[in-house]
């Protein structure tokens, strides 16, 4: 090896080193420092998803040991087929067994060719917003709906739908458009309820809508609750 | 003949590796240290070529250019004067010349009719 090799490859090291860290540090700098706390806020919500889906998966392998428990059947014991009975019951209608049957399957989206139209107009006028799907929920519900879920996420008692910045929280999941929400109920009524309501209303704007009815040959499929029944502070007054 | 460019790109490999970030208050400062850096790293091979390299002298050279062009941003920056465009002014015809010689004499080596040889 000659003897200049070692000093400038020491030198290019150093070098290169410091030009990564240079470059690094500039790009940082012409993001603006919003974004960059922004990116920072995104993380967290991420890693806290994460975190999320974790814990669900532990809640499900605990149900599922759980309902392992509630139907095995002991001999002897009469009572416990009633009583599974019971539990079978009450978690239907809590929500928290996946159902299927009959119902109507609704696509909202974005009104994104609207807005590339006019892109000078205020945009808030071509997203859907919280309120209408809480508007098509609630005139499914007073169409009978039996079951309703939002892109997977079953609406039970404790659901909120709620306007976080661009996307929609329910269930404490964030949900992007396009929207699909399923009902389990009577195909005619639901479609009725809809036609006459927030659905008309988006499609009479020129948002992208639209539905589809299911019979009970090809059933809609609605799963389960995967949250939790929370009661810290309710008691049961006898 | 490849070391130094393998290290560069070990040095730039590790840079972008470690979560380390320079604070961007010290960017600019960092931004001179850089530039002295490369002088010196062109500066060596202008050496090799022409056979007046000294190992020390470039090490020395590349730990006090580089550390004296921040301390001087540092310095010019607290009495509300731009030192660091004068280094960078520096580094940079320094650099823009070394290439220049360097070229000459990559040309010399490879073109037998080249006529523009520096003299040693």
């Amino acid at each position: 090896m000659r003897k200049w090799v070692l000093p400038i490859t020491i030198v290019c090291i150093i070098s290169g080193l410091l030009l990564s860290l240079q470059f690094k540090a500039q790009a940082s700098l012409t993001s603006n420092p919003i974004g960059q706390r922004n990116e920072a806020l995104v993380g967290l919500i991420n890693n806290s998803e994460e975190e999320i889906v974790k814990y669900q998966e532990a809640i499900n392998v605990l149900r599922e040991e759980l309902d392992k428990i509630e139907n095995s059947s002991p001999t002897g014991q009469v009572d416990i087929k009633q009583l599974q009975q019971k539990v079978q019951k009450a978690k239907l209608q809590a929500g928290l067994l996946p159902v299927k049957g009959r119902g109507i399957k609704v696509i909202v989206d974005d009104n994104n060719a609207g807005l590339n139209a006019a892109p000078n107009d205020d945009p808030n006028r071509y997203i859907i917003h919280y309120e209408n799907i809480l508007n098509i929920i609630t005139e499914l519900k007073l169409g009978r709906a039996e079951a309703i879920s939002i892109n997977g996420q079953r609406i039970v008692t404790p659901t909120e739908i709620r306007c976080v910045g661009n996307v929609i929280l329910v269930n404490i999941t964030r949900l992007a458009p396009p929207f699909e929400i399923s009902a389990i109920g009577n195909p005619d009524i639901l479609e009725e309820m809809l036609l006459s309501g927030e659905y008309d209303l988006l499609k009479g704007t020129g948002f992208p809508v639209s539905y589809t009815k299911y019979n009970s040959e090809n059933p809609i499929e609605i799963p389960a609750y995967t949250g939790t029944y929370q009661f810290n502070y309710t008691k049961i007054n006898e | 003949m490849w070391l130094p460019l393998l290290g560069l790109l070990f040095g730039a490999i590790i840079g972008s590796a470690i979560s380390f970030q320079i604070p961007i208050i010290f960017a600019k400062y960092m931004s001179v240290a850089v530039l002295a850096s490369l002088d010196s790293v062109f500066g060596g091979i202008k050496g090799v070529l022409e056979e007046t390299f000294d190992g020390t002298v470039l090490l020395t050279g590349f730990f006090t250019n580089a550390l004296l062009a921040a301390l001087l941003a540092y310095l010019g920056d607290r009495l509300g004067v731009d030192l660091y465009l004068a280094a960078v002014f520096a580094f940079g015809v320094r650099l823009f010349q070394n290439l220049a010689t360097i070229r000459h004499y990559l040309l010399c080596r490879s073109l037998k009719s080249y006529k523009g040889c520096p003299r040693k």
